[in-house]
């Protein structure tokens, strides 16, 4: 197994195949920049090219382009305040505080490092899973599904702000999103569910717009009001500020690496979807705060916030090949394309990838890694110019950003309905930031609510009330009072200051 | 004075041009589609079924339609397609450069008055469905079931995982268990059918409907094993029992064969009301010309399509055909079909 594992390094390096892995990393490089237009939409687009490559080929430029969109996706959340990408939302909360503070640099050098740690610990969990991944993916049935969103939902205790009134807001942002996620037909029945007679809604509201919205409205209204740069009185970038951030993610390597196995994870488990694993990595970041100051530094440009979700979103990819592998069944959306491409290079996903075509299951593995140093490397030949951009003035910057929020928002189901949405949540994003009301809460209950809802459902249909008793979901089941129990104690043992500071 | 002179200038440029269109040879002489650019409307996403198929058939299309024209697809999602159906036949030019892809079960939305249609599918200029789809219910080879008469009398019932109404996942199953008395138990609300074979793979149900080309993988494999299938078949199970061979009745068979003409006309491509004949005769050439054209076989082999061309006065058929099915039939089908 080792020998087939360095000579798939050699035959992703051939030049053929890292010829096209370089095609595919610099279309993942920008579309990872523009907002909207996501990975698994690239993918899809790229489908056809591979219809006369070979199986490593192929796979080199898909999964090169793929697995670097997250990581520049990351660029623009945090100098921007856009999320580049639906899965690199997370970031923004304190990436772009850090670049209103004048730290672009360092939040950028801090991201894109976790990104890398994110990236091949992710590969490393694909290599080592091939043994066991037969009983690790199985083992988690529809119940085990639910139970793993209830768990999502209670990190709302730790995303909100502290104090019994920051509890209480959090509780209810975290209810609107869980509403919010109801919008839609419904999954059993097709029930139309405040869809308002528009055909638009019937699949629910789309995340991109909501989230391009509710994120870049607000922060565009606040650099046209502050009237200034984006960094506003901060000194200009200094050349040494990427490098801190590069230290930074090595002062907390451990962080990275616990926050790297919860995007493996998420990524296994099929169908709870990409957005979720940041949020989670980042609800796992504050919880790292040891003194009340810590906490409420969250939200303002802890570098934590960055390294956290950076490094889950680009662990997450690795952890979704998996169950695409072994069983040919997509982790991911994007995973449910790359899909697609097997078919079309003659492969066919199952148990023979992990014997008989192990060279190419261990082709995908080396090609994230070397995707993602690519992209990582030349990100930073850039980096001291692109946080420049925070010090240009707003006015300059305002039309160009507006522009890519909406085009970003508009990309998805290319209706003007999409603005309307980004509208809407821009307007509510604005009034939750003024009035210090937690987004990161609504968020979550947004990616998480039709995941437990189809599960719940499943779950009594198929086992009854029996579900509550395997093993695996009594685990859950502690882990979630665990989570609570240690954001109530966080909150308690932290001496209490005004009111719900530190709202996200 | 200068603008005087831009004006001039203008209007001798326009004259010569009116002059040049004159002299130069009639425009009846260009092929048809020559310098146009023809637009695919897809109803769905990038990256699901509908949209693969509308994309491989707009790289051959240009070599086969006259003219050798740009083609082009545009995504537009929604309301399971009915967003791009609506769009065609209420605004798009009927100019014979816009064809559109939707969603094979719009004909049955239509039949059950689903809301939101705002379409007359026998009204649309048909170029005809380049691909079948074959729907067959498989269960997992290790239960003692080989036979579609042996899940009559299944004990315990065997459980079958479905995405939700207006899919073939629940569909097919529930007029099995509804009208031939299949002891069946279905669990509906999973993503997508790669979710639902997970579910047959942990055993938390025993067995999955569904397109044939997407279970193929897992037949092969030796997961599952095929019981039924549907009335559009390919060689490959021709000798399984159909669905309409198991109940005695004739109401029973004709809602089942409602339920799957559509997926004979399994990618429907239609081009908006009034489009000329002119142009809906280009399409049918080039659309059969494609579906014999070797390249885009092995490719649409190696994406798992069943390529069949039907053409587009076959379909519009095969739709009235649907629409005209007696009222009593009907009504026994909207018990059991909701479009979703």
């Amino acid at each position: 197994m080792l020998e087939t594992f360095l000579q798939a390094l050699l035959e992703v390096l051939r030049w053929d195949a890292l010829s096209f892995m370089l095609i595919g990393v610099v279309v993942g490089f920008w579309v990872g920049l523009l907002p909207g237009i996501g990975g698994a939409t690239t993918l899809a687009l790229m489908l056809p090219f591979v219809y006369r490559m070979a199986p490593v080929q192929a796979f080199a430029f898909l999964l090169g382009m793929h697995s670097v969109v997250s990581t520049t996706g990351e660029i623009t959340s945090i100098l921007f305040g856009i999320p580049g990408e639906a899965t690199t939302v997370a970031t923004i909360l304190d990436g772009h505080a850090m670049a209103k503070n004048g730290q672009a640099g360092r939040a950028l050098g801090a991201s894109l490092t976790s990104s890398l740690i994110g990236a091949v610990v992710g590969a490393a969990a694909l290599a080592l899973a091939i043994p066991i991944v037969r009983p690790l993916v199985l083992t988690f049935g529809s119940p085990e599904f639910f139970m793993l969103a209830i768990v999502g939902i209670a990190f709302i205790a730790s995303l909100s702000g502290r104090g019994p009134r920051g509890l209480v807001r959090g509780f209810l942002t975290g209810c609107l999103g869980l509403l919010l996620a109801a919008v839609g037909q419904d999954p059993q029945q097709g029930i139309q569910r405040y869809t308002l007679q528009q055909l638009y809604l019937w699949n629910g509201l789309d995340l991109v717009p909501v989230l391009v919205g509710f994120f870049a409205i607000p922060e565009i209204i606040d650099l046209a009001v502050r009237g200034t740069a984006i960094a506003a009185d901060a000194p200009l970038g200094r050349l040494s500020q990427v490098r801190d951030g590069v230290i930074d993610a090595f002062r907390h390597i451990w962080l990275i690496i616990r926050c790297s196995l919860i995007g493996t994870y998420i990524g296994i488990i099929p169908g709870v979807g990409g957005g979720v694993a940041q949020w989670i990595a980042y609800a796992h970041a504050v919880q790292s705060a040891k003194t009340p100051a810590e906490r409420d530094g969250f939200g303002k440009g802890d570098v934590r916030g960055v390294l956290g979700p950076g490094a889950a979103v680009n662990s997450k990819e690795g952890g979704a090949l998996i169950p695409t592998i072994a069983f040919g069944v997509p982790g991911s959306s994007a995973m449910a394309i790359l899909l697609g491409g097997f078919f079309v290079v003659g492969l066919v996903p199952g148990p023979d990838m992990l014997t008989k075509h192990l060279d190419v299951t261990m082709s995908m593995v080396w090609t994230i890694v070397v995707a993602n140093i690519i992209a990582v490397v030349a990100s930073f030949v850039f980096l001291n110019r692109l946080a420049r951009l925070t010090n240009i003035r707003g006015a300059l910057l305002i039309p160009f950003l507006a522009l890519l929020t909406f085009l970003g928002a508009y990309t998805s189901n290319n209706s003007l309905n999409d603005i309307l949405v980004a509208l809407v949540f821009g307007s509510l994003g604005y009034l939750m930031v003024r009035y210090r009301w937690p987004r990161a809460p609504l968020v979550l209950g947004l990616v998480l609510g039709e995941v437990a809802e189809r599960y719940l459902w499943i779950s009594v249909a198929r086992y009854g009330s029996a579900w509550l008793a395997r093993p695996i979901v009594v685990l859950l089941i502690l882990l979630v009072v665990g989570v609570i129990g240690s954001s109530l104690r966080q909150q308690r043992t932290l001496p209490k200051r005004q009111g719900a500071a530190g709202a996200t | 004075m200068f603008a005087v002179r831009v004006w001039a200038a203008s209007l001798i440029i326009v004259a010569l041009v009116l002059v040049a269109l004159l002299v130069v040879p009639g425009q009846s002489q260009q092929p048809l589609f020559a310098g146009k650019t023809v637009t695919i409307i897809v109803g769905y996403n990038p990256g699901g079924g509908y949209d693969l198929v509308a994309r491989l058939i707009a790289r051959y299309l240009p070599k086969y339609l006259p003219g050798n024209p740009a083609v082009v697809v545009q995504n537009m999602p929604g309301a399971n397609s009915i967003i791009a159906a609506n769009h065609v036949y209420t605004v798009a030019k009927p100019d014979g450069l816009t064809i559109a892809a939707f969603n094979r079960n719009l004909i049955l939305g239509q039949l059950v008055k689903a809301p939101g249609i705002r379409f007359d599918m026998t009204r649309f200029a048909w170029v005809g469905s380049p691909a079948s789809e074959t729907t067959v219910l498989t269960i997992r080879s290790d239960l003692p079931y080989r036979a579609a008469t042996d899940l009559l009398k299944a004990d315990p019932a065997v459980i079958v995982g479905a995405t939700g109404p207006g899919a073939s996942t629940y569909d097919f199953p529930l007029l099995l268990k509804a009208l031939a008395k299949f002891n069946l138990r279905i669990i509906s609300g999973y993503p997508s059918s790669a979710d639902i074979m997970l579910a047959v793979e942990r055993k938390e149900v025993d067995g999955r409907a569904g397109s044939y080309s997407s279970t193929k993988p897992f037949i092969e494999r030796g997961l599952v094993r095929s019981i039924v299938r549907g009335r559009a078949s390919v060689p490959d199970i021709a000798q399984l029992p159909m669905d309409e061979d198991l109940v005695p009745d004739a109401r029973s068979k004709a809602v089942m064969r409602l339920r799957s003409a559509p997926e004979i006309i399994g990618r429907p491509f239609v081009a908006p009301p009034g489009t000329s004949e002119e142009y809906i005769r280009a399409y049918w050439d080039a659309f059969t010309k494609v579906a014999q054209d070797k390249e885009f076989l092995v490719e649409a082999d190696k994406a798992g399509l069943e390529i069949n061309y039907v053409r587009g006065d076959q379909a519009l058929k095969i739709s009235r055909d649907v629409l005209g099915a007696a009222p009593d039939i009907v009504k026994v089908f909207t018990q059991f079909f909701s479009f979703n």
